[in-house]
């Protein structure tokens, strides 16, 4: 047992150096040990993303490290200094992390330009967490880069001192709050992308070694986060935040880049499969993970990767601030997550936990094929739920919303948080219960089936059976539903205001066959009790156990009441914490790295074989 | 000089990327940008008497002692969206931030701040209005109706409307103890005795939702008001009655309202997404002035 030492700073200068002289022929001779294998992963992107034109900071830092069009990139970031138009968060933290990276190949005239950009631009803070994270990680890393300064030579009107000393402030808490309560944009396959690399730049340039140490174990958290909940790319479970496209083609998100670069996995290079890769948002901010003298700790590599057992994890996490219209400001929100080495099932407890972009659950599974989840929701939207979390009026907000989020509105959304949404979660089975008010804007409720899957069949039985290579999938609709053709997908669709599912998942090595899956299924029927004060469904899974869940009401197991009070903030053989104690222990059976944020330090020792 | 804060929403600004503060000194004529060039979701501006203007904005609290050329954020990251900004005219160093978050006060000019929330159940706070004749005399706009303070928001006292979502408050220029408020959806009520009782007065108001309120220092019977789909709704007996006056208004979500101080018959409606519309009748015709659908949170005028 003993304290990790973090100073990196030297050998990020002996990485830049040796980049130059690498090529793919002595990529191949570096052998197959996990750190080879993520070096070489590592290299490979910064050679792809030096080949890239669009203009950006990663485009920037990738040519100038590799030594690629080094004119053009100079010529770029001449380009991006000089665009007044440009400016915010992403900007601020993107442009100090290439100033930092490579300022001893930037001549005077670039480096006073990055410098004035913080004395013209605007640097907006946003209103999310991501983009607050962004903001006070790029005002920290500028504040300390340039200390000493005046107030007049801010943007903000704000001196060096005050900029590093607000900025401190803030990241610290964050990561505090982070580790004992949770994260509130938790989980997001689209947003991951823009907490872990604010995270990673820090810790390659925070002078300060507590806050070097903290943004390293703050990195730590987030990727051990989603190892736990990690399938050959896919980032499992229910997410705070997710953009349609990533959500029913999961290795489409930015947080499957992730995955590639410090797990290994998917092992297709996601950017060169048409399939994941749709459209483009500027997302390389792994190069930023690539460049960075950070590295995954073993432990979690092997969290992310094992998936021998198949586990039950559980999460704790907050929902964004409420500023009105509710009795708590962070709420917490319930993860429940069943991972197999074929399939994930997870869940939220549902109701409002995030404005617009909420995913409450899925079933996603491993599969060749993109488009690889199952799911259904309800398409709520109102004013009165933005207003939760937006200050403005909310009569306004839903069309504000619809602007740049533009498919709030729509009946056919494929991101939703609803009220009239509750899930009971146990294992392989889950039941989604919707109770609908007359007054909502949509009255109906939608289920995602892609069109490739292998087999789809409405039994006599009232069960629809699916199966996706050796992944079964069985739906049992408490009402009447339609199926409507779309491009990629089938959209399952029912209209009853008292309405719901229940899914069970298996797979080959569970269930055998796809027969003795459907036969299994089929000895259990849903029982449900529809009245106007009553929703409640009974149903035994074919596993035995007794699952009882009431809409607003209680969720029986077996008899016995499932609190969700007892939640930790992580629960399951690879992660544990209890809410409120800033201790993060991460496992994989024989190692174990304990992350403490109330004293700053991290802890590594071996579990005894006894 | 005219004040005036304008948001261009956030996509779809094609003619004027232009986002922020825009004054004019010729009764809106012409319109000139003023410090930021960037996006910073600005709510509301007014100057002190000392000449220093201040702006309520999503980045915190801003001043500037310049005439708008350069800013200062004068807030921490304890202070975030702010929605209205109210200074003290007997010490202009003095002034409110009403934020999402509740009531925050500096008297140093923003140097430091304190939050002042003591007594609020709820505090979302859209607005808040500094008593002309006490400067420790506060009501504020909560999301439970309105609150009073006595001691220059060291504590707050419910004052009424309870359970109601209060958008903005108003005092009557030259009517000492009457006071107004806008709602959510109960329209308008109206206070005579320094805002400790209240009444409804919502005759002739068909849209309720009201989000800002103006009062006709020359002619004080004159009150306009800026409703949610009403558009301008105008009173000519001191609130008893109302009447929509929308012809010519482009954009009937009006957000802001104020007449010129010199011409009570010049009056300029903030919209939603639409800009900003004029007129020289007193409301009884509207014409597009500026800022093609801007959104324009916040309209001043000295």
């Amino acid at each position: 047992m003993g304290e990790v030492s973090t100073s990196m700073a030297g050998r990020v200068l002996l990485v830049l150096i040796a980049l130059g002289s690498v090529s793919i022929h002595s990529m191949a001779q570096m052998g197959s040990s996990p750190e080879s294998r993520f070096e070489q992963r590592r290299l490979r992107l910064m050679d792809v993303v030096s080949q890239e034109r669009d203009r950006g900071f990663f485009t920037v830092a990738a040519k100038l490290a590799t030594g690629r069009d080094k004119e053009f990139a100079l010529a770029m970031l001449d380009s991006l200094t000089s665009d007044e138009s440009m400016g915010g968060m992403f900007y601020s933290y993107m442009a100090i992390g290439t100033y930092l990276r490579l300022k001893d190949q930037l001549p005077d005239t670039l480096l006073h330009k990055i410098r004035r950009a913080y004395r013209e631009r605007t640097m907006y803070r946003g209103d999310t967490e991501n983009h607050w994270v962004a903001y006070y990680t790029g005002l920290y890393l500028a504040a300390q880069t340039w200390p000493n300064e005046e107030r007049s030579q801010w943007f903000n009107g704000k001196s060096s001192a005050e900029n590093f000393k607000e900025s401190e402030e803030w990241l610290s808490r964050w990561m505090t709050t982070t580790a004992t309560i949770g994260q509130g944009e938790f989980d997001s396959p689209t947003y991951f992308t823009v907490f872990i690399t604010p995270m990673i730049t820090l810790f390659d340039f925070a002078k300060d070694p507590v806050m070097k140490r903290k943004a390293q174990m703050t990195a730590d958290l987030l990727l051990a986060d989603f190892a736990a909940e990690h399938l050959d790319g896919n980032y499992c479970g229910g997410h705070s935040r997710d953009y349609p496209e990533d959500i029913i083609n999961p290795l489409s998100a930015p947080a499957a880049l992730w995955a590639w670069l410090y797990f290994g996995e998917p092992k297709v290079e996601l950017w060169q499969e048409s399939r994941y890769r749709p459209r483009y948002r500027g997302g390389w901010e792994t190069l930023f993970g690539a460049m960075s003298s950070y590295r995954l700790p073993d432990v979690i590599y092997r969290i992310a990767t094992d998936r021998s057992k198949a586990y039950v994890h559980t999460e704790t996490k907050r929902v964004r601030n409420i500023i009105r219209f509710g009795r708590e400001k962070n709420p917490p929100v319930y993860k429940y997550t069943y991972m197999t080495h074929d399939y994930a099932l997870g869940s939220l407890q549902g109701g409002i936990l995030q404005p617009i972009q909420q995913h409450t659950w899925d079933v996603t599974y491993r599969s060749d094929k993109p488009n690889n989840t199952i799911f259904t929701l309800h398409p709520f939207y109102s004013g009165k739920e933005l207003a939760m979390f937006f200050p403005e009026e909310q009569k306004f907000l839903a069309d504000d919303v619809d602007r740049y989020h533009i498919v709030y509105t729509d009946p056919r959304k494929w991101n939703s948080s609803s009220p009239y949404e509750q899930t009971f979660q146990h294992k392989n089975a889950i039941i989604v219960l919707y109770d609908i008010y007359p007054e909502a804007n949509h009255k109906h409720i939608d289920g995602f089936f892609p069109k490739n899957l292998d087999e789809r069949i409405d039994d006599s039985s009232g069960w629809i059976f699916c199966r996706a290579g050796s992944v079964y999938a069985a739906v049992f609709p408490l009402r009447p539903y339609e199926w409507i053709e779309e491009k990629i997908n089938w959209r399952w669709r029912s209209a009853d205001l008292k309405n719901g599912i229940v899914l069970e998942v298996g797979c080959s090595d569970e269930d055998g066959t796809f027969e003795s899956f459907k036969k299994n299924v089929i000895q259990s029927k849903p029982a449900l009790n529809s009245s106007k004060d009553d929703l409640t469904v009974n149903y035994k899974t074919r596993r035995g156990d007794a699952m009882k869940f009431t809409f607003g009401g209680k969720r029986l197991l077996n008899g016995k009441t499932v609190d969700f009070r007892a939640y930790k903030l992580f629960n399951g053989p690879f992660i544990q914490s209890e809410r409120g104690s800033g201790v993060i222990t991460l496992t994989d059976g024989n190692n174990v790295r304990m992350l403490n944020f109330k004293k700053a330090t991290i802890k590594e020792w071996q579990l005894s074989k006894n | 000089m005219s004040v005036l804060n304008s948001r261009k929403h956030r996509l779809g600004a094609r003619d004027n990327p232009t986002v922020g503060l825009f004054v004019s000194t010729d009764g809106g004529t012409t319109w000139n940008h003023k410090g930021w060039t960037g996006y910073i979701r600005i709510f509301y501006t007014e100057a002190g008497t000392d000449g220093n203007i201040w702006s309520a904005c999503g980045n915190g609290v801003l001043r500037s002692t310049d005439g708008g050329n350069s800013w200062r954020i004068t807030t921490g990251w304890q202070v975030t969206e702010v929605l209205k900004i109210k200074v003290d005219a007997r010490a202009p160093g003095t002034a409110y931030a009403a934020t999402a978050y509740g009531v925050f006060k500096t008297e140093n000019g923003g140097e430091t701040w304190q939050e002042h929330n003591r007594g609020f159940l709820k505090p979302f706070v859209s607005d808040i209005v500094i008593d002309k004749q006490q400067s420790a005399r506060l009501l504020a706009a909560t999301e439970d109706g309105v609150y009073l303070s006595s001691d220059g928001g060291t504590v707050w006292h419910r004052a009424g409307i309870d359970g109601r979502g209060v958008r903005t408050v108003a005092q009557h220029p030259t009517i000492k103890d009457l006071f107004f408020v806008g709602t959510e959806d109960d329209g308008v009520f109206i206070s005579r005795d320094g805002g400790k009782n209240w009444t409804a007065a919502n005759n002739g108001l068909k849209h309720l939702t009201v989000y800002s309120i103006a009062c006709d220092r020359s002619n004080p019977d004159v009150l306009y008001l800026g409703t949610h789909g009403g558009g301008v709704y105008r009173s000519s007996d001191g609130g008893k009655s109302w009447q929509q006056k929308a012809e010519g208004l482009g954009n009937l979500v009006v957000h802001s309202i104020v007449m010129l101080p010199s011409n009570s018959s010049v009056v300029f409606a903030g919209t939603l997404n639409g800009g900003i519309f004029k007129s020289t009748d007193g409301g009884d015709h509207w014409n597009f002035n500026s800022q093609e659908e801007a959104q324009v949170w916040g309209l001043w005028a000295r």
